[in-house]
């Protein structure tokens, strides 16, 4: 199966670990991700104003590309799939016909075909499936304990992205549990990191994500795992302003979903690029093997 | 700061395509909300002002300002009213004034960085005029 990638800016930056680890999984998997060309910035953030049609222009321009090449489009950032589903589901509504024509008219690229957005989670449940991945699995991570994190991105506004259950999501635990790791339920799965409040209120966005990590700790959980750039910066980087402000604070390891798929399906050690955890992981992968 | 008042209610409306009546105060948004505990005007309460009619109250509160868009409240909401969208709708109205709440000069070299680029964008598009 071959199908059109939108990988998005920040997974050409400070997340290739999410981006490199999910195309070498797919090979082994058994399918393909062809990167459309000429991709832009989706907006990283769905704008809500009325009035605000600028800031849909980027992701129109790219869902008329991506229309061109095939009827659907992957995307892996938690950002990018919300921004590009909720404008491709705008584009679609009857009551928005006249916004959608105008945008359409100014982009200047034809949408050939009816496209759907998905995420890569929903191709390795929708067209894969948990068992033929269980099948791929060379290093089962049995004994991890694992809390997935979705985020808000992935489930809001569910009446659109209908990704999984709003608000309590299983898609990430079923496939840790696929790939032989122990899926750990914890409250906070789809609390928000304090997300983009990092840049202008950073003590915000800290005091929310050690919510979720204490939160996951006290379901003693080994790592979490997440597919938001911007949620794994949070919940990762924050650490250390956690650890400044309570020398009590026991960190915990955040990895891209990607992450411990590749090490399960058998990626080389330097394939994971675990060196750009800021919370170093593999002490607590020794569990599973030797990582080091 | 000036803003025409009389029309202020209506042009949030417009904007957020919300209808400012619709709540019923129930409070769902607010339980919800990650932020609520460093907010001034909570969102139950912002959307009661406006009710009240008190709009300059808003724009001035620091709650529209803390939204990290995170969806709960609407999601919550059992009459379909977006706080979200309000407080992106109050916030355009203050940032049109050229009223920048995020200036990129103030960023530290070591944050530029590291923090994924998607974290500014958005928090450009949200903060500033």
């Amino acid at each position: 199966m071959r199908y059109t990638y939108y990988p998005g800016c920040t997974l050409y930056t400070t997340a290739r670990s999410l981006n490199d680890c999910a195309l070498k999984v797919a090979e082994r998997i058994g399918f393909e991700l062809a990167e459309m060309p000429a991709w832009t910035c989706c907006g990283a953030i769905y704008n809500t104003n009325s009035d605000d049609l600028a800031a849909s222009v980027g992701p129109v321009r790219n869902l008329a590309r991506a229309s061109q090449l095939g009827d659907k489009l992957v995307t892996l950032c938690a950002a990018c799939y919300n921004v590009l589903k909720r404008t491709n589901t705008a584009l679609n509504d009857p009551e928005k016909q006249d916004v959608a024509k105008r945008l359409l008219d100014y982009v200047e690229e034809p949408f050939e075909r009816p496209i759907e957005v998905i995420h890569y989670l929903e191709v390795l449940r929708d067209d894969i499936g948990w068992d033929q991945i269980r099948g791929k699995v060379t290093r089962p991570l049995s004994g991890l304990k694992v809390a997935s994190y979705y985020g808000c991105l992935m489930v809001r506004p569910p009446k659109v992205l209908q990704f999984d259950n709003p608000t309590n999501p299983m898609c990430l635990d079923d496939l840790m549990a696929a790939i032989g790791a122990e899926p750990v339920q914890f409250d906070f799965k789809t609390k928000c990191c304090g997300g983009y409040l990092v840049v202008s209120q950073h003590d915000v966005a800290v005091k929310c994500s050690r919510r979720i990590i204490d939160n996951a700790a006290d379901y003693n959980a080994d790592v979490l795992v997440t597919t938001c750039p911007l949620c794994h910066y949070n919940l990762d980087a924050l650490q250390r302003d956690m650890k400044a402000e309570d020398p009590d604070f026991q960190p915990i390891p955040v990895l891209y979903f990607t992450q411990l798929l590749g090490l399960a399906t058998g990626l080389r050690k330097r394939e994971l690029a675990l060196d750009y955890n800021k919370i170093d992981p593999r002490p607590v992968l020794k569990k599973v093997g030797n990582v080091s | 700061m000036e803003y025409p008042d009389k029309t202020l209610i209506r042009q949030i409306e417009t904007l957020s395509g919300q209808g400012i009546s619709d709540c019923y105060q129930c409070g769902r948004c607010t339980s919800g909300c990650p932020v609520v505990d460093e907010m001034d005007l909570n969102p139950r309460q912002t959307i009661l002002l406006l009710q009240l009619g008190k709009a300059e109250e808003v724009l001035g509160s620091n709650g529209i300002w803390l939204c990290a868009s995170c969806m709960v409240c609407g999601t919550r909401c059992p009459c379909e009213v977006d706080y979200a969208r309000i407080a992106e709708a109050c916030r355009a109205i203050v940032l049109r004034a050229k009223n920048s709440k995020v200036d990129p000069d103030s960023i530290k070299d070591e944050n530029i960085e590291e923090i994924p680029q998607q974290a500014f964008v958005a928090s450009f598009r949200k903060f500033a005029g």
